[in-house]
């Protein structure tokens, strides 16, 4: 998948605004503020993937993007284990950051996917006058490579790469750290572009 | 996990759809529904890998790694070029999990890569020698084919096994 710079620099725009949002939610959850890195926008040879995704054991949350677009783009958040454990007892009011993953916590990481990305595709279908929504969230607690593996799978049958849309969110207290992936695929790209262009034709 | 007990840095990794037949140590990291497919001829020390994403190729042939038909018949014909015959090879299946709790079937790849792998390997009449499959566990696999062979298995939950 070959993009020019104005696609790249649509994509990670569009991006930004949902990811901005998306922080935000996460912020107000957890009272504190949060930090977020501009956006990278990457086509990623999936034989590379392994040296993008990394192999720390996280939470891994996994959307379907569907409504008024074409089926089949997917949206991830990834957290380390630390990071759930964290956001759990941050909303429980405990503190023992020593233990293993519970069921509290997959409750937790899903819901706070599902907050997150929920306000990601409002805030970007709203922008492009479009009603966009997240698939209920599938959660996988692993290597985070060996889960991305499934999303892949379903989106590289008949190409090499797929494009990555990556903004990494951080918050110092409580110390918590997280990654927002956006994977569109061929269509959904191209449905996006076309409407981003047409936001960006100047006024009659 | 990020140790370096066994000595696994030397090996060549390889990503998903990527295939390799050598005498060098091999591996594939953070394995979840794909299958790493290992051959492995004893006699001559020699073994190919192939990280294996799905289970058909549908006609796609620019990566035979990637899918199971076409990622074993690229390892027999790259192992037969070193004389190796199907008499001679023996396999190992690692891999597909089903990562996904809560979640539609169709993420859920990984059952069907290994039946395809299974059925492929007894339709050649090739021995699996040793198996791991399915589960909802992440893998890492590294493979040894100096002597007669070594294999090392680490899973996501920190438990590790070594043939």
């Amino acid at each position: 998948m070959e993009l020019d710079p104005i696609q790249m620099d649509a994509l990670a725009e569009f991006g930004n605004i949902g990811a901005a949002h998306a922080a935000t939610t996460l912020s107000q959850m957890l009272m504190s503020p949060i930090e977020m890195t501009v956006p990278k926008v990457q086509a990623v040879d999936i034989a590379r993937l392994h040296q993008y995704i990394s192999n720390e054991i996280s939470a891994v949350v996994v959307f379907q993007i569907q409504g008024e677009v074409a089926d089949g783009g997917y949206i991830v958040v990834s957290m380390p284990r630390e990071t759930v454990i964290q956001l759990t007892n941050q909303m429980l009011g405990t503190t023992d950051t020593d233990r293993e993953i519970n069921e509290m916590d997959q409750s937790a990481a899903i819901e706070i996917g599902n907050i997150m990305i929920s306000a990601f595709l409002d805030a970007t279908a709203e922008l492009l006058g479009i009603v966009m929504l997240p698939s209920p969230p599938a959660l996988a607690i692993d290597m985070a490579h060996a889960a991305f593996e499934s999303v892949i799978a379903q989106m590289a049958g008949d190409v090499n790469d797929v494009l990555i849309f990556n903004t990494e969110l951080t918050s110092q207290a409580p110390p918590v750290y997280g990654d927002i992936y956006l994977l569109p695929n061929a269509e959904l790209m191209q449905q996006l572009f076309q409407m981003l262009e047409r936001l960006m034709e100047p006024l009659p | 996990m990020e140790n370096n007990f066994f000595g696994e840095e030397t090996a060549v990794i390889l990503g998903m759809g990527e295939h390799r037949v050598g005498k060098c140590p091999m591996g594939t990291i953070g394995l979840g529904s794909c299958i790493a497919l290992i051959l492995r001829d004893r006699r001559k020390s020699l073994a190919g890998l192939a990280h294996i994403m799905l289970p058909e190729s549908r006609g796609n042939t620019d990566r035979p790694g990637k899918f199971a038909d076409t990622a074993l018949s690229v390892l027999l014909e790259e192992m037969g070029r070193f004389g190796s015959t199907k008499l001679s090879i023996t396999a190992i299946v690692v891999g597909g999990a089903s990562m996904f709790e809560y979640s539609a079937s169709s993420l859920n790849i990984g059952e069907r890569n290994a039946a395809a792998v299974k059925d492929l390997l007894s339709d050649h009449g090739i021995r699996i020698e040793y198996e791991e499959i399915g589960g909802k566990v992440g893998r890492s696999v590294y493979y040894w084919p100096e002597k007669k062979g070594r294999l090392i298995v680490k899973r996501a939950d920190g438990t590790c096994s070594a043939f």
